[in-house]
């Protein structure tokens, strides 16, 4: 087909110029004889398509040999885009129009389907299994040349429009800036690649070179794109052809700088959040990165959810998607709340301290860990004590602020992992002996308000079904079981002692009393309570909060009365809320195991001890002056 | 030492030649070109596709495995999660994020974590049980709910049609 085109091309342009000869017989008055004439000057024109087709063709085969498919039809693609940009471009210099210009166009066009090619070529580098040498001469002396070319034609474009003023060169000087870009990037592309094919290993920061030369050339062409658009809309009219390609290369730019964006974060919490994996870490499992499907010899990662991946291809992955790539955990959500998690442990003692500082014998195990709350929380309904206000501000509100950060931070991907990582696990663990018990009026509590504002993929993946913790809540349950059973004791025994007194004046005012005491109980114990407290408002028999109420009672009757009755009220209001974030999270479980522990081995006697304690506690409390209530 | 896309498709060859699972076979279809391979597929035994081998051509992208790959039929098909022209819509072929038909869960989405069997095992066991939800090819959806004994009949004709037996 070429060839039959060409054939009949040179044909005719032999005819064409046989003819002009044969009838003028001398050079001169041929050439003006075929210039004159249309038809001749058509058959001229064509000729020249052809002669550079073919030479085309020709340093194709020089420099490229023979193109893939894909090249070919990239090539065919842009090539007839570019073309009807020329012809947009023909429109604004109508004025110069001549086969001068139209040469020029033809040069233009011919060296950016080089560049094309070129590009291709060095992106293919990247995926070819075997390369010669013939190809590393091919590329080097192909992108050599269109190097110089460029840069001449630019200096002459320069030069002539310093001369003679704004004329088409100043297209063409841009074109040829902009391929000069081209040629930049590629070479570099070109360069990384060959450093890479020299070494055995894999190159890590080849990925991060790659991406910052497309940023930097990104920036240089939509600079030149602007400065050109503005230049030629001063002179001659808004450039209709460039706007393709200008907004093709805003939106490249853009995306590069999303990807250094994303890339720069992904290290950055690679470094700080997950550690390095430890080499019996990569002996135990299989030991390869299941991202690129080799060993892991060095520079690997552990997740939060215990996946071990190569760095460089975490990365990778990592700007495009912030979920560990097995199991789909959302890695941005789960560090935030690790690191909150690690200020807790070290806050815990201050805020015990501030909050109870009459609380029982330090040490003195279960029992302490026991009363402390109930200290705690009795002792702060009664009186809104400033001190233990603004120890535990600092610790309890930012966890809710943050919750809602990660929340917002979440990219839409919900974690369906449904494994909580251990690691998590522990923050919560050190919560409930004081995150429950925090006075009414710091009302923030530790966890969202609302479950509504979980998704139910959220909650899911709150609940964890590994054997561990499942164990956990079966064990939980048994010490549920048998703090009711104790309180049940309790409240029997308190009901015989009630029934042998005198009907007490304030038998009404525990009641509300004995609903928010239960409260504490209930977190205490597990999810399962809980609602069933909150809802037994009224009735005195709440079993689970007996032996809180009890406490209250024995208070109530030291004359502390009034102060605990009032702040009740608020208390009710704001202990519901916990309830119901208490169940947003059942891992907080674990953290009853030493308290319950201890609870599992109680008989009578050591309840009568545990009563006895906070019985002498209170006692504490109103004679020290510091913790007394000042609302008397 | 060649790009990572490239190693770890040589790795996946390597794999699925040593140890192929049943019913599938796949390859480059160049030795120069291991971005383009060539599947074939046994239709899975016991449904209306049993006894046919459906060739497919699956193409990587240069961000493999970061991407998925896509996949083509190269035989007519007529099945609920096949476009008319080959192109197979299953959720492990789609990156998370976009969701064509707004119904897969991301879990079932594409992860490095995916490979080239993984893939070719879903499309078999899509081919014996279609989503027809999915509705890539809708004809074949309603077909395959409403009039199970004409999709059957046209899956037969299909089979015979890869067998180069004549129809």
């Amino acid at each position: 087909m070429q060839l039959l085109i060409s054939s009949v091309c040179m044909a005719l342009t032999s005819a064409v110029i046989g003819n002009a000869y044969y009838q003028k017989q001398q050079f001169y008055p041929a050439v003006v004889y075929i210039t004159k004439s249309n038809a001749s000057m058509a058959v001229i024109y064509i000729q020249f398509f052809v002669i550079v087709f073919m030479f085309g063709k020709l340093l194709r085969k020089i420099f490229l040999g023979t193109l893939r498919a894909a090249e070919f039809e990239h090539l065919l693609e842009r090539f007839w885009y570019a073309l009807t940009e020329t012809c947009l471009a023909f429109t604004v210099f109508r004025d110069d129009f001549n086969p001068r210009f139209v040469a020029l166009f033809t040069v233009l066009l011919f060296l950016k389907s080089f560049h094309w090619l070129a590009e291709e070529r060095v992106d293919f580098m990247e995926r070819s299994p075997v390369l010669g040498w013939l190809f590393h001469i091919r590329v080097g002396s192909l992108l050599t040349m269109l190097g110089i070319l460029d840069y001449v034609l630019l200096m002459h474009a320069y030069n002539s429009t310093l001369v003679r003023g704004p004329t088409v060169q100043l297209v063409f000087g841009f074109e040829y800036a902009i391929l000069l870009t081209v040629i930049a990037s590629t070479a570099i592309k070109y360069v990384l690649h060959a450093a890479e094919m020299r070494t055995d290993t894999p190159w890590e920061n080849k990925a991060v070179f790659l991406l910052y030369t497309e940023l930097v050339i990104g920036l240089i062409k939509v600079v030149l794109y602007l400065l050109f658009v503005v230049i030629m809309a001063k002179i001659y009219a808004l450039p209709m052809f460039v706007f393709r390609p200008m907004f093709f290369t805003i939106r490249n730019f853009r995306k590069a700088l999303n990807d250094v964006i994303m890339s720069r974060r992904a290290i950055r919490n690679m470094n700080t959040l997950y550690p390095d994996a430890t080499p019996e870490e990569l002996r135990q499992s299989d030991n390869i990165c299941i991202i690129c499907r080799e060993d892991m010899v060095n520079h690997s990662k552990k997740l939060p959810c215990g996946h071990i991946f190569h760095t460089t291809c975490l990365r990778s992955w990592f700007q495009r998607q912030q979920t560990c790539p097995t199991c789909r955990l959302n890695i941005l959500r789960t560090p935030t709340v690790n690191s909150t998690a690690i200020p807790r442990p070290a806050d815990e003692p201050a805020n015990a301290a501030a909050a109870a500082p009459a609380a029982g014998p330090p040490g003195a195990g279960a029992n302490a860990a026991i009363i402390n709350p109930t200290a705690a929380a009795t002792h702060e309904t009664a009186q809104p004590h400033p001190n233990g206000t603004a120890m535990r501000n600092p610790a309890v509100p930012n966890f809710a602020d943050i919750f809602a950060e990660t929340n917002n931070l979440g990219n839409g991907i919900p974690n369906l992992a449904g494994i909580p990582p251990p690691p998590m696990l522990s923050p919560f663990m050190m919560q409930p002996p004081f995150a429950y018990f925090t006075p009414p009026i710091v009302p923030p509590p530790p966890m969202p308000q609302d479950l509504n504002a979980f998704n139910e993929e959220e909650l899911l993946s709150m609940e964890g079904n590994l054997r561990k913790h499942i164990e956990e809540r079966i064990k939980m349950l048994r010490n549920i079981s048998l703090m009711v059973d104790s309180a049940n004791i309790l409240m029997q025994q308190y009901q015989g002692i009630i029934a042998r007194l005198p009907p007490p004046v304030h038998v009404l005012p525990p009641n509300p009393t004995v609903a928010a005491q239960s409260v504490p109980v209930a977190t205490d114990a597990a999810t399962a309570v809980g609602p069933a407290t909150t809802l037994t408002s009224a009735p005195v028999c709440d079993k689970p909060s007996t032996s809180r109420a009890s406490a209250v009672e024995v208070k109530s009757h030291e004359g502390h009365q009034n102060s605990v009755t009032t702040s009740n009220t608020v208390v009710n209001a704001s202990e519901k809320v916990t309830i119901e974030d208490l169940g947003a999270e059942e891992d907080i479980v674990p953290s009853n195991d030493e308290a319950s522990l201890d609870v599992d081995s109680e008989d009578s006697s050591e309840l009568s001890e545990l009563r006895k304690r906070r019985l002498k506690f209170l006692e504490e409390r109103n004679k020290s002056p510091t913790t007394s209530d000042k609302a008397d | 030492m060649a790009g990572s896309a490239l190693r770890r498709l040589m790795a996946e060859y390597k794999q699925l030649t040593m140890d192929p699972p049943e019913g599938i076979a796949a390859g480059p279809i160049s030795e120069d070109n291991f971005f383009e391979w060539e599947a074939l597929i046994a239709g899975p035994e016991g449904t209306c596709f049993e006894g046919g081998v459906f060739p497919a051509r699956l193409v990587f992208p240069p961000d493999y495995p970061l991407s998925p790959p896509k996949m083509k039929f190269t035989c007519d098909m007529f099945h609920p999660n096949i476009f008319s022209d080959g192109r197979v819509c299953i959720s492990i072929l789609h990156a998370p994020g976009d969701d064509p038909m707004g119904y897969e869960l991301s879990a079932e989405r594409w992860s490095p974590v995916q490979s080239v069997e993984k893939i070719l095992l879903s499309v078999v066991s899509m081919l014996a049980e279609p989503n027809d939800e999915s509705g890539a090819n809708v004809d074949a959806a309603i077909m395959w709910r409403e009039r199970r004994d004409e999709f059957n009949r046209i899956a037969q004709r299909l089979v015979r049609k890869t067998l180069g037996l004549s129809a």
